[in-house]
């Protein structure tokens, strides 16, 4: 069925050379007689002057040559490949060439096309494949003019010769297409319909009628333009668009799977979304945040609060799904970071990195190395229960507190200075280094020195170094009690303070991890894998709660896990069903760390492990048996243990130390130890590569090749290429989502696939020239937006002729305004909106979801939430992975597991029920006649004209209301047939209103 | 982007395209409208758009509808199907002294456990079915036992997600959705992917039964018994034909928007959506009460009995039945809260009461459904499919319970297509793996698709840069059990 037929069959290179004799006939007819000869509709469009590489050819090699001559060398045939010039112009390995730039005859490729016969013609007839007439000649045409190839048009730069200012530019190119189609723009759309839709797009929200009356009594010639600089600036467009973003990250509040475990905090990255999006922060910073913002050199920080905003961005890495008690740990962590790997490299490049998991991408220069180079990346980083409270003035605190234990430290020493030539001669045995290699056991970490061994400190809690030769002092007499011992302890800093001590990764190779402790409400865990949802069954042993004031051997039985990749984590506070949580009176000290076989290793006790730096008496910078002398004499009396002074430093400290308290958390991410994975046989772990793929970007990206040299995940380099000016992607796919957002269809319409089986852009132009704008002009998203609602296109009217209709039946030249359906969020909130119910209040703790009796299963919350959620936006409304709202779902809003920039737009009679019958509706109906009732208006039409101005921001045409009267009418003799309604009056407004949410104007943008 | 559409396959007017979104669920009728349309003619590399419509078997089926009772929690096999002599001989004895033991959810491996029940040879086959059902034990000759099924998970979400979805993960389509996306039902007024939830949602949740990535119209459509037997059914007008008032009146007005901005597609869809919809109120009620059931029939399922659990399994039978009669394509009934003390079917301890009360509950009522469907003729269009996620470890867990098993259980298939009184596959003399004739999830989707005449490696929908399919790249038609 390949092109290596041919010499399997010698037989048929005969017929090859008769068939080449009608290929060569048919283009001689062709040539002819022109295309109009062909009777195929398709062959009405004449074929283009030059043949474009991107743009005409490539699609027809895409849809029909790639899976078996694309760039997956797996299922290669023939050994020929069309996705490279090199490889399509290659000679044959049985001689000649599939393409010969400029020699049709001369083309193999031309040959097989046009073969008929089917054992010869390409594609093979079993694919079910088959070219069109007009597909072959414009391959044909493709190669007489020179075969040029080009890169993907999404990997090539971004450029433009329009003026960036130019205010006309949008137009100016959706005009330029308009009349290369023969397409005529309809007029603008009347005032009315505009402030609709402005309002709707930029902020979710129905404009309220006071805003619809000045709007129609400005007449000044930035009426338009002052509109839409107040809807950019309510704060209702934060949250709006944030939701848009939620679509792409999976947001979710839970972890679904069995038991749908909350993820602490979530909602902090949704007020996060929503203050960035207000204060229009550039979107590099924006998706810098995203990517690293937890490795910021510099941060960002809340205006109001100080707090850093910039780590909260990093939370999307934890928004997917988290298994129950997984049996295989590893495969787990696959499919994690399969997740972040998919969510990841769709949002911010368009790209579907995912398809390369178990082979080189089947159409997209994509392969299995780079898919794997990103593994690394994500499985280098750590999860982490995260303060979401830090601010430049803790930062501050912290580093005050450690200066301050310093001080003393120093202060002491001076105090002593003539007793320090005492302990110039102290026995350094007891600080020498064990060898560990012959016994049953390894130190994997051994805090009694003057540092961590290595581990990293995360938070505040643990300071930067151990506690070895802190002063003890007496706070009632200032009366020194000894120095401290060595040890890692979270109240170096305080109680009640966030910090984690973790060890680099390990390999278990021993049956046990020991840790030597002590502490109060909090915790030693073993990470394995990363994994974090540790819990009986299978998991319980490796989580142990720490609750005792003496020092204890805490033994955790890893012997299931032999082999694979582990961590170990001390930290204050404890996990109760997966949420975290620090009580004020927490701490937690550690020795050692150390994994064993057989018996607890009890030499340990006395033998430090690790080498230390010179002392410097100074500062106090003192050995372990240094400190231990000093302890002895002071007791002996022999040196002076009198420091009033400390008192006040102490009390400094702890004043302090109370400012660093946190409560307020989020399940967030840290940086771990860089790993460079394997790649994965067809995607099982089970069968590494012998080879390690460095961490980097995609090769065929700008600076892909460059590996990251961070000791880290190697994030904060990963975000810088995918900023970097010459990345072809960022930019694009951020203006194509906003142009979406705002017309329904991006310019690219597969907006989260820029790839080779992604839609090519209608308008590469105006992408272009909107890319380069966006990222030359500071990354705006409002600027952006700006600049494409005050553009003509966007003002026209929905309103069409039939025959505009029919030549551009879905309107991808813009002609005029696409009619489109609100999504689900804008539904519900407009009609909270109209019966004036809606309570602005923005942010905080989501509102519980409403459980309806078909809500059932595990982890189903033991309380309802209300019905109309409070009044609030939806976006506050509670999103559980296991319970989502079926109002949300039934109207499209995407299952959070993967990225969706593009929401179906479905049309199903569970729509209709919901707003025929759905309680939630029908209480808005009754609310909103409530409200009417008391507006004090006196006529009929002047209630009906009330009506009309709420839910569709105009007044109802003389027709509407005699239709309403009509209705009236007919309620009234239906009422009286019924025994005598003492409310009937508002009844009938309900039955009205409920009707007007019924209607296809209250959820279509018209 | 012109260009393209000249490259698409096929082109769908925009008449055509309102009638079939207008179609709800998906109707023979529109069905019909490109039947002359080769089947797979979809391009493997073609571009994401609206041309993932798919629509029509591909060859002959032999089943119409399917209805998949699921035993939520994983039955034992070797309590049920697979009957095990040898753990009666070396009951109590140590299990690692005997085979390799893997890793279990719970790591409470206890000792080698017989089972509590006998087994007996039925029907002409001479099936053997333990005590625990005695009524469907009287249906073997329509039966083909799979004793060789494997999970690719021990989890129950995972398994539950694989065993509904094809992925161990949230976010797939359900086989029900999928049968629809290629089918379409035959009943406009009646969505053609049912749920009858009998009490239980399975771990994993709703998403069991969930659309994924396909278009939100073929969801399944959950039931519950009660007054309000599907979402938003029930009009809330208190006054009689009030709501077809309001209805007329907004379909006037609706109709003159239309006037007002030229036609639009999305509109009119919706507009005619709202006579589906008002359809459906009607349709459903009439469906859940059982008026023309004879007492006969409903003593058949046991809607007779003491225990409430079985009669509302009974009645959910009925239900099924009923479903499948209207040309619902897909029905899936959900087991019953026997408890307390009784997680569905997931024995980790007393096993003995629970699967008692489990196999009470539901085994009269399958063996009315088998009989009712076989005395009705309909048996032959239909595909009945029994199976929990996995199955269960021949030791004990603690003392008296057994452990999640993905590596072997019994299902069983009856119905449209299948070769009753067949026992295929086998599981070694423990019952705890699979040695002859291994069958996996992806191969029972790949043949239940069979049945209904569809090759799975066809039914594909773009998403995310690949042709998505419910058996991903696996599946093989289990061709043994097939007539």
């Amino acid at each position: 069925m390949l092109w290596i037929r041919i010499f399997e069959f010698p037989s048929k290179i005969l017929t090859m050379f008769f068939s080449r004799i009608k290929v060569l006939i048919l283009i001689c007819v062709l040539g002819g007689l022109g295309i109009s000869c062909d009777r195929s509709p398709q062959f009405s469009e004449p074929l283009p002057k030059v043949v474009d590489f991107n743009f005409h050819v490539k699609p027809i090699l895409v849809q029909n040559c790639y899976l078996c001559h694309g760039p997956d060398p797996s299922s290669r045939k023939a050994e020929l490949r069309l996705d490279t010039y090199e490889g399509a112009t290659a000679a044959l390995k049985e001689g000649g060439h599939a393409i010969v730039p400029g020699k049709t005859s001369k083309s193999h490729m031309v040959q097989r096309i046009y073969n008929e016969d089917p054992g010869m013609v390409m594609p093979p007839p079993e694919t079910n494949l088959k070219l069109t007439e007009r597909e072959k000649a414009l391959l044909n045409k493709w190669i007489d003019q020179g075969a040029e190839w080009k890169d993907h048009w999404s990997f090539i730069k971004p450029e433009t010769k329009i003026a960036l200012s130019d205010p006309k530019a949008i137009d100016f190119i959706i005009e330029k297409k308009l009349d290369e189609k023969g397409l005529e723009k309809v007029p603008l759309a009347n005032k009315n319909s505009l402030i609709r839709r402005v309002s709707y797009l930029l902020t979710g929200l129905p404009p309220n009628p006071k805003e619809v009356q000045e709007f129609l009594s400005d007449t000044s010639s930035v009426a338009y333009e002052k509109l839409v600089d107040r809807y950019l600036n309510s704060p209702a467009y934060g949250e709006r668009w944030a939701r848009h973003w939620m679509d792409l990250v999976r947001y979710a509040e839970t972890k679904g799977h069995e038991f749908d475990y909350a993820i602490t905090g979530a909602w902090k990255y949704r007020d996060y979304l929503i203050r960035a999006f207000n204060e229009d922060v550039p979107y590099d910073q924006f998706l810098k945040e995203h990517i690293a913002g937890d490795l910021l050199p510099t941060t960002r920080e809340n205006k109001e609060t100080g707090v850093s905003e910039s780590r909260l961005g990093t939370t999307f890495y934890v928004m997917g799904e988290g298994t129950h008690s997984p049996v295989d740990v590893r495969q787990d962590e696959a499919d994690r970071i399969d997740n972040m790997i998919d969510v990841t490299t769709k949002t911010f490049q368009g790209l579907t990195v995912s398809c390369a998991k178990c082979h080189d991408h089947k159409f997209d220069p994509i392969t299995a190395a780079d898919y794997y180079a990103l593994y690394g990346v994500m499985e280098s980083t750590r999860f982490s229960p995260v303060p979401a409270d830090v601010g430049k003035d803790k930062k501050l605190a912290a580093k005050e507190i450690e200066n301050l234990n310093s001080y003393m430290r120093k202060l002491v020493a001076g105090k002593w200075d003539t007793a320090k030539s005492n302990y110039e001669n102290t026995d350094y045995a007891q600080n020498t280094a064990v060898n560990t290699n012959e016994k049953a056991y390894t130190v994997i970490g051994d805090f009694r020195g003057r540092d961590f061994d290595g581990w990293t400190s995360d938070g505040f809690a643990f300071g930067q170094r151990s506690t070895l030769g802190n002063p003890i002092v007496d706070m009632a007499t200032g009366k020194l009690l000894g120095l401290d011992e060595g040890k890692a302890s979270s109240r170096a800093i305080g109680m009640g303070i966030f910090g984690a001590l973790r060890s680099p990764n390990i390999i278990l190779d021993k049956d046990f991890v020991g840790v030597r402790a002590l502490g109060n409400n909090s915790s030693i865990r073993i990470i394995i894998d990363n994994f974090q949802l540790i819990q009986n069954p299978i998991y319980g042993g490796i989580d142990k709660k720490v609750n005792t004031g003496e020092w204890n051997n805490f033994v955790f039985n890893v012997s299931a896990w032999k082999g694979r990749k582990a961590y170990i984590e001390i930290l204050p506070g404890v996990y109760e069903r997966h949420k975290y949580n620090l009580q004020e009176d927490a701490f937690i000290e550690a020795q050692y760390a150390v994994t064993y076989d057989g018996e607890w290793p009890s030499d340990l006790e006395k033998n430090f492990t690790t080498q230390q730096p010179q002392d410097n008496w100074a500062s106090l910078e003192i050995s372990p048996s240094k400190v231990t002398r000093i302890n002895n004499d002071l007791k002996k009396g022999k040196l002076p243990p009198h420091f009033p002074e400390l008192k006040s430093v102490l009390d400094s400290s702890q004043q302090l130390a109370k400012s660093l308290k946190t409560e307020s958390f989020v399940n967030g991410i840290y940086d771990g130890y860089g790993i460079d994975s394997p790649v994965f046989n067809r995607g099982n772990y089970k069968e590494p590569s012998e080879e390690h793929i460095p961490r980097r970007f995609l090769s065929v990206l700008s600076l892909g090749d460059s590996v990251f040299k961070s000791e880290g995940s190697g994030r904060m380099e990963l975000a810088e290429v995918m900023l970097n000016e010459d990345n072809p992607l960022t930019s694009r796919v951020m203006v194509n989502r906003i142009w979406h957002h705002l017309f329904g269809r991006g310019i690219v319409e597969t907006v989260d696939n820029f790839g080779l089986q992604g839609k090519l852009p209608s308008h590469p132009e105006l992408l272009d020239y909107l890319a380069v704008k966006f990222q030359k002009e500071g990354w705006s998203v409002k600027k952006l937006i700006r600049a494409i609602v005050t553009s003509e296109t966007f003002k026209r009217s929905t309103l069409k002729s039939d025959a505009l209709a029919n030549a551009d039946p879905n309107n991808i030249y813009l002609a005029y305004f696409p009619v489109r359906r609100l999504e689900a969020e804008a539904i519900r909130d407009g009609i909270l909106a109209v019966s004036e119910s809606l309570d602005s209040t923005m942010y905080g703790t989501p509102v519980a979801t409403h459980l309806t009796a078909f809500m059932q299963g595990r982890g189903r919350p033991g309380k309802s939430g209300p019905l109309n959620g409070e009044g609030r936006r939806s976006i506050y409304m509670e999103v559980r992975r296991n319970f989502l709202e079926p109002m949300m779902t039934t109207f499209d809003r995407p299952i959070p597991f993967s990225t969706f920039g593009s929401r179906n737009v479905t049309n199903v009679p569970s729509q209709s029920l919901i707003l025929m019958n759905d309680p939630l509706v029908a209480q808005q109906a009754e609310i909103m006649a409530g409200k009417l009732m008391e507006k004090g208006l006196v006529g009929f039409e002047e209630k009906v004209q009330w009506i009309y101005m709420q839910a569709f921001s105009r007044l109802a045409s003389s027709k509407e209301l005699k239709k309403a009267s009509d209705f009236f009418e007919m309620l009234r003799t239906m009422e009286e047939k019924e025994a005598g309604n003492e409310n009937q009056e508002m009844e009938l407004w309900k039955e009205y209103c409920h009707s007007i949410f019924n209607l296809k104007e209250f959820i279509y943008l018209i | 982007m012109g260009h393209h559409h000249n490259t698409e396959p096929r082109v769908i007017s925009r008449r055509e395209m309102l009638g079939l979104s207008a179609g709800g669920f998906g109707s023979l009728a529109l069905m019909s409208l490109f039947g002359t349309m080769p089947l797979g003619c979809k391009r493997p590399g073609a571009l994401e758009s609206a041309s993932n419509l798919y629509l029509g078997p591909h060859y002959l089926p032999k089943a119409k509808n399917v209805i998949f009772l699921y035993m939520d929690g994983g039955v034992s096999q070797v309590d049920s199907f697979d009957p095990k002599p040898r753990l009666a001989k070396e009951n109590g004895e140590d299990p690692r002294k005997k085979f390799k033991v893997d890793a279990t959810q719970f790591d409470n491996v206890g000792k080698i456990l017989k089972s509590p029940w006998d087994f007996k040879q039925y029907g002409e086959c001479g099936m053997p079915v333990s005590d625990l059902f005695p009524h469907i034990a009287t249906c073997v000759d329509d039966i083909a036992l799979i004793r060789s099924m494997v999970s690719n998970f021990p989890e129950h979400t995972n398994a539950n997600y694989f065993l509904h979805t094809g992925s161990g993960l949230q976010g797939r389509p359900s086989m029900g959705a999928w049968m629809n996306y290629g089918l379409g039902s035959e009943n406009k007024n009646i969505p053609g992917y049912v749920v009858l939830d009998g009490g239980l949602v399975p771990p994993g949740g709703l998403d069991n039964f969930k659309n994924g990535f396909l278009p939100a119209s073929y969801q399944a459509s959950v039931f519950k018994a009660g007054p309000e037997p599907v979402a938003n059914i029930n009009p809330r007008e208190g006054v009689k034909n009030l709501q077809e008032e309001k209805l007329q009146f907004i379909k006037q007005l609706d109709h003159s928007l239309i006037g007002k901005i030229g036609e639009a597609d999305a509109v009119e869809s919706a507009i005619s959506n709202y006579e589906l919809a008002y359809k459906m109120q009607s349709s459903i009620p009439e469906l859940t009460e059982f008026k023309e059931e004879t007492e006969a029939t409903k003593k058949l399922y046991g809607m007779d009995s003491d225990d409430p659990n079985l009669r509302g399994y009974a009645s959910q039978c009925i239900l099924a039945r009923r479903l499948i009669e209207r040309g619902v394509r897909f029905v899936e009934l959900t087991c019953p809260n026997v408890g307390p003390g009784v997680d569905r079917w997931d024995q980790h301890s007393n096993l003995k009461k629970g699967h008692e009360k489990n196999a009470h509950a539901v085994d009269q009522p399958i063996a009315g459904l088998l009989k009712d469907l076989k005395s009705r003729g309909l048996l032959e269009e239909t595909l009945v499919v029994w199976t929990g996620e996995f199955g269960r470890t021949p030791f004990a867990q603690g003392s008296d319970g057994r452990d999640h098993n993905p590596s072997a259980f019994s299902m069983w298939m009856a119905g449209a297509g299948v070769k009753g009184g067949t026992i295929f596959g086998k599981t070694d003399e423990y019952g705890y793996r699979v040695i002859e004739n291994e069958v996996t999830v992806h191969d029972l989707h790949a043949t239940i698709m069979h049945l209904l005449g569809i090759d799975h490696k066809q039914l594909t929908f773009r998403f995310g840069g690949r042709d998505m399919r419910l058996t991903d790249v696996h599946g093989n038609v289990v061709k043994d059990i097939l007539t």
